[in-house]
């Protein structure tokens, strides 16, 4: 156990070492230095990552949870913060996703970052971001939970803002830190309601008295959690920040605000389960936001012209999908979900990147086209991952998708598994319209497009499509694995956490439907884009009203902009008129003012002449010298005479 | 042996105090002010004394021994102040010496 435990604490130190090494020593290093050292401190973490869940795999079940407590961070009267560390193997799924595919990513960024001036400010920030979201999946209390939480959105905020001379990135930045700062005071409040109602903000101290805090206490810790897991993950109504979170380098895209960051508020509500079990009120709002979300963005999808906006919103339809499933009570279902998409969303993006690059930047679909046999690595890989997000057997996606919609059936949520399987139908379509504009048809663009064959973004993209196509067959032994987890019956969710235990236990009408379905929305996008496109012209015309309501996301972020950017402008100039100069500078100026008049008065007296300062001496002199006799003396002797 | 009464030591401290107090208010040549001080000094010291041998308390008597010992002490650095005033000026009075006013 102390081996495992240095272990895991190495785990989690060594990023942040590779962070500080490449800060401080980076300057001093050659160029390429930094991405050996951030590829090497992944590397070394990934493989440390396997022994430990390869250890604790093999214990009997009651055993594959690691706990220690490393010390006492704070002691404050009642509340005792504890310091410490908790790996089972829900921790050890997202371990194994952040530093496997992020050790994957941060090779493919030694390639595509190759040219960029802050190469080594680059690496130092995705290994800050991967300490910070190991943080967050290893601590065993909400405080660290929550330290974790706000330093992945700190990293997300430097990374999106990469390109800081261009000022869209910059704006983008800001919203999106905005938005996980909402995100980040809900969890402060429902870590307040702990403290409040279990005297306790460790997993284990409030797990233990969630029974016997009761519903509506437990519901409202339930729903700000969620409102931190919203943020976090981009469900309605907080998702706007996503999409313009694509300003940054295509890796961060692919790492934070895909596979990794992103999920975190599916972590969050798995972790919580415990609270969701016994507030059913809060689970149905989970389930409902992750349903409405998954099918709201897929629709905003669909017609979208930017490639990484389409993945962006890809990324908001399938969490909602891993939020449904968790808020259902199918937490197994949500990890593996996440597990499934982390592979093949990583490839997406890092396919598109690679497209990106040989582009020279570009980014519109509209100008991309026929790409397929100028790059047919990037491709072939990005086929790949099209075919396992829309649910293709034997991609991955299509299991992880069929468990959830199977729990959401099996655990009585008709109208929400109904969205979702609509939802599916538009992934396949969009995805695959994606896929068509991209690479089917003739080029469209200016430039050239040149197909350089990098070696360190060829690797991570082949290796992420080979999980992307099996991944799927994960599900026995996570299933095995998160069982210690998850396996117990509780009111609500359902034995081994909605994850079939294998294959045979797939519920076959349904994952048949789910597969003609997905077909369906292929062939939709194949006659839409390749062979009909005139077909497209007549519905653009009959549907310009809804396209239009789509391209611009609901307008939703006009909406947000007049409902809070101006009432808050027009507060700070309300402020900045009235409040700022009467109040803000107005008591420190008068109390200023009062003093310097009070010294002017005082200087007539300090006259400097030393004859008025021995009068004034002898005048203060007799003065008390006739309060002594007249008020003092004259009262005791007055005591005296009724004494006597 | 007749003994001299208190009231009559307070009254010849009372009124060397005061002849000290006038000096130091009415003169203006620091020298002389200073002498003044010192008959404060010892109006007061007077009254230590008498009260010391009336009440048989030896303490007025160590607290003259304090007040000269002050005393000694006010006189070198205030004299030290007026030669260094002498260096600047011709004459010193001290209605002119208001350099530190407020």
């Amino acid at each position: 156990m102390a081996t495992l435990t240095a272990l895991s604490l190495t785990i989690l130190l060594l990023p942040l070492l590779g962070a500080v090494l490449i800060a401080l020593a980076g300057p001093y290093l050659p160029r390429t230095a930094s991405a050996i050292i951030a590829n090497a401190v992944m590397f070394v973490a990934l493989v440390l990552t396997r022994i430990v869940a390869l250890t604790l795999g093999h214990q009997p079940a009651s055993a594959q949870s690691l706990h220690v407590t490393l010390g006492t961070w704070a002691h404050i009267g009642p509340l005792s913060i504890p310091f410490g560390m908790l790996i089972d193997p829900l921790a050890l799924t997202w371990m194994l996703v952040i530093t496997g595919v992020g050790f994957l990513i941060h090779l493919y960024s030694a390639g595509y970052m190759a040219h960029d001036r802050d190469y080594r400010t680059f690496f130092a920030y995705m290994n800050l971001f991967v300490f910070t979201m190991l943080l967050l999946v290893m601590s065993d209390n909400f405080l660290w939970l929550l330290v974790g939480w706000g330093g992945v959105g700190l990293a997300s905020y430097l990374l999106i803002g990469f390109y800081y001379d261009r000022p869209v990135a910059v704006l983008a930045a800001r919203k999106a830190l905005i938005m996980n700062v909402i995100g980040d005071v809900g969890i402060m409040i429902a870590m307040f309601l702990m403290f409040a109602h279990a005297g306790s903000v460790s997993f284990d101290g409030v797990f233990a008295r969630a029974a016997a805090i009761g519903a509506p206490a437990l519901t409202w810790i339930g729903i700000w959690l969620l409102v931190g897991a919203v943020a976090k993950s981009a469900q309605l109504p907080l998702h706007t920040w996503l999409p313009d979170a694509m300003e940054g380098p295509t890796p961060v895209s692919a790492l934070i605000h895909a596979a990794t960051m992103v999920t975190a508020g599916v972590y969050l509500i798995a972790r919580c389960y415990p609270i969701y079990d016994h507030a059913p009120a809060a689970a149905e709002t989970v389930a409902v936001v992750g349903a409405v979300s998954a099918l709201f963005a897929a629709t905003v999808g669909c017609v979208q012209y930017d490639i990484k906006r389409v993945l962006a919103y890809s990324t908001m339809s399938q969490i909602g999908y891993m939020i449904f499933a968790v808020g259902a009570g199918a937490y197994a279902a949500g990890a593996f979900h996440f597990l499934t998409h982390a592979f093949f969303k990583a490839l997406l993006f890092l396919a598109a990147g690679i497209v990106i690059h040989n582009l020279g930047g570009e980014q519109d679909i509209r100008k991309m086209g026929g790409l397929a046999k100028k790059m047919p690595l990037a491709f072939w890989t990005f086929a790949v991952g099209t075919v396992a997000i829309s649910g293709v057997p034997p991609f991955a996606g299509f299991f992880s998708k069929d468990t959830i919609i199977d729990a959401g059936l099996a655990l009585h949520h008709p109208i929400l598994t109904a969205l979702l399987i609509v939802a599916a139908l538009l992934t396949a379509f969009y995805m695959f319209r994606l896929l068509f504009l991209t690479f089917a048809g003739a080029y469209r663009g200016e430039h050239q497009p040149h197909d350089d064959q990098i070696f360190t973004m060829n690797v991570p993209v082949v290796v992420l499509a080979a999980l992307a196509a099996i991944g799927g067959f994960l599900a026995s032994p996570l299933a095995g694995f998160l069982g210690g987890s998850f396996g117990r019956s509780s009111p609500y969710g359902i034995a081994g956490g909605g994850l079939a235990p294998s294959i045979s236990e797939l519920n076959w009408p349904v994952a048949a439907g789910m597969f003609l379905l997905a077909i369906a929305g292929i062939a939709a996008a194949y006659a839409l884009y390749v062979v009909r496109p005139s077909l497209r012209d007549n519905f653009k015309r009959a549907l310009a009203g809804p396209r239009a309501l789509l391209l611009n996301a609901y307008y939703l972020d006009p909406i947000y902009h007049v409902l809070v950017e101006v009432p808050a402008y027009a507060l700070a100039a309300f402020c900045a008129r009235f409040f700022e100069p009467a109040v803000i500078s107005g008591i420190p100026r008068a109390l200023t003012g009062m003093t310097s008049s009070l010294g002017d008065a005082a200087r007539w007296w300090e006259s400097g002449q030393l004859r008025r300062y021995g009068l004034t001496i002898a005048i203060g002199v007799v003065l008390l010298l006739a309060y002594y006799a007249f008020v003092i003396h004259a009262g005791q002797s007055s005591e005296a005479a009724i004494a006597r | 042996m007749p003994q001299v009464p208190l009231t009559d030591y307070l009254t010849l401290a009372a009124v060397l105090f005061v002849i000290g107090l006038v000096g130091f208010l009415v003169r203006r040549n620091p020298i002389t002010m200073l002498m003044a001080v010192e008959l404060m000094w010892n109006a007061g010291n007077l009254a230590f004394a008498a009260f010391a041998r009336n009440f048989g308390d030896m303490s007025g008597q160590i607290f003259v021994f304090i007040v000269i010992t002050v005393a000694a002490a006010e006189a070198a650095i205030a004299l030290a102040i007026v030669v260094m005033v002498f260096r600047h000026r011709a004459e010193v009075d001290v209605d002119d010496i208001s350099v530190m006013r407020g």
